[in-house]
């Protein structure tokens, strides 16, 4: 008995299994199209497979791209009539950013496209080297028409501890996330030249109701002097103005809901979700996304104030909103705000 | 057995009572001075915009500013400013007890010269303004409405 269960064991208890199994070459397609644009965008690569640990030796430039002829084209369609195609070319105009991957040979193949709302695009990859086509379907969204803010200049934003801004939105026909976008603008003088720059504000992703007539998202006033305290740093000499503020409102289709989705952080030990696709014959997302983009906008002085002489924000060096740092602008009751 | 026993199930199980208790958040809060409490009282400013011919929309708030005193009004440094919105009728002030100036202000967009006609100086983004003021108090909410001249 114990010799039957002892090669049982022996026997059943393999974990070999090989590790040097074909590379499958996947490829890996991202296009978002974005229809306040007249450019659009295309990525391929494919996966790798390398001799060392994956995730200590970057791959070599050459085997994350296909070789040969590679054939990317988009139509769009009416009633299941094509009415359109688009042929993309290469480009390496747009720097990938610096990370684990190479950024060298970082192609993307690009074409000249105006998305029209509520139609369908689809789009199709040959891969010569794989003699293989790569297909993918989405549906332009709608025209996206913010509310607030308005874009009037004469109009200030308040953003400060006790004062939110709240941007509004109508709903997008089978939009599937929103999200906005505050930038923060300011000049930055550092031995006499001045910079202009800018802090990019990602809010939460927002999911749409099913009966919402306007959507809404909560700017933090409060939660701005945290951004820029984590964001900047306290130099001497280095005198800051703040210029403005813009406002970035995207809607995205119900792919990139998906996506985002499944590529959130998993809750529960246990679980492992599969990242979503809609490509046929590889990985990656085909969607869409509309946005607005009202910018020009001006803080109100109370809020320039509070940066310059604000808990979080006052070593930052900026001026407040008469230009200066004399402290006998400083309103009295600036902590009561 | 066992050992498959620990490697699926415990290991699992102890991994996500440190990520409960061990990967908690460090949470920000909005207000840091949150519970503790202010005396204030509340200044509610019943912002609207007077009827004209012009089109909807076309006559919309552009500042409603709270000052301590007169000069701190016309000279700009404000107590509080709000965030207007075409949709919003009342805007609320929590303040401390006292006097404080108000001014509102709203901006005709229309083209042409009907901001002119419609008594706007300059035409388009022309503005009017209402200035007054408000005696704030303790736990209590003073209610105004800002007058717009034709």
């Amino acid at each position: 008995m114990v010799a039957v269960l002892l090669m049982a064991g022996s026997y059943s208890c393999s974990t070999e299994f090989d590790i040097n199994a074909d590379n499958l070459e996947t490829p890996i397609v991202y296009c978002i199209l974005n229809t306040s644009d007249t450019i659009q965008y295309v990525r391929l690569q494919k996966t790798y497979l390398i001799d060392q640990a994956a995730l200590e030796y970057p791959p070599h430039p050459d085997s994350m791209v296909f070789p040969g002829e590679i054939v990317v084209t988009m139509e769009r369609l009416q009633d299941n009539v094509v009415l359109e195609t688009y042929r993309f070319q290469p480009t390496t105009d747009i720097k990938k950013d610096t990370g684990f991957f190479p950024t060298e040979k970082h192609v993307l193949y690009m074409a000249k496209a105006v998305i029209k709302p509520n139609s369908v695009y689809r789009l199709y990859i040959y891969l010569g080297s794989k003699e293989k086509v790569v297909y993918a379907q989405t549906s332009s969204l709608g025209k996206l028409t913010v509310v607030d803010p308005l874009n009037l200049s004469i109009r200030k934003i308040s953003l400060y501890n006790g004062s939110n801004f709240t941007c509004r939105w109508e709903p997008v026909e089978d939009a599937g996330l929103y999200q906005v976008v505050v930038r923060f603008r300011y000049n930055e003088t550092r031995n006499g030249i001045t910079t202009p720059k800018f802090i990019n504000w990602s809010q939460d992703y927002i999911t749409p109701g099913t009966s919402d007539e306007y959507l809404s998202k909560d700017i933090s006033g409060a939660r701005l002097a945290h951004i820029l305290d984590e964001s900047l740093v306290s130099e001497a000499g280095v005198v800051r103005t703040v210029e403005g503020i813009d406002f970035q409102v995207m809607s995205g289709a119900v792919e990139l809901k998906y996506f985002m989705e499944s590529t959130a952080p998993t809750e529960g030990a246990l679980m492992e979700k599969p990242v979503y696709t809609n490509i046929i014959n590889g990985l990656g997302v085909f969607s869409t996304i509309s946005e607005v983009d009202i910018s020009g906008l001006f803080l109100s002085g109370v809020s320039i104030d509070s940066i310059a002489y604000g808990q979080y924000t006052r070593d930052l060096g900026f001026l407040d909103h008469t230009g200066d740092r004399d402290s006998t602008n400083e309103p009295l009751e600036l902590e009561e705000l | 057995m066992f050992k498959l026993m620990i490697k699926r199930i415990l290991l699992p199980i102890v991994a996500g009572m440190f990520q409960i208790v061990g990967c908690d958040p460090t949470v920000i809060p909005d207000d840091p001075d949150e519970g503790t409490k202010k005396i204030v009282g509340t200044l509610e400013v019943e912002f609207r915009v007077p009827a004209s011919y012009l089109p909807a929309n076309r006559v919309v708030r552009a500042d409603l500013s709270i000052a301590k005193t007169a000069e701190e009004l016309y000279k700009g440094h404000f107590y509080q400013v709000a965030n207007v919105y075409n949709s919003k009728l009342v805007y609320t002030f929590d303040l401390p007890p006292g006097n404080y100036y108000y001014q509102a202000g709203i901006v005709c967009l229309a083209s042409g010269d009907s901001c002119s006609a419609a008594g706007f100086p300059g035409g388009k983004y022309g503005m009017k303004w209402a200035i007054g003021t408000a005696t704030v108090v303790e736990d209590e909410t003073v209610h105004v409405t800002p007058q717009f001249t034709r």
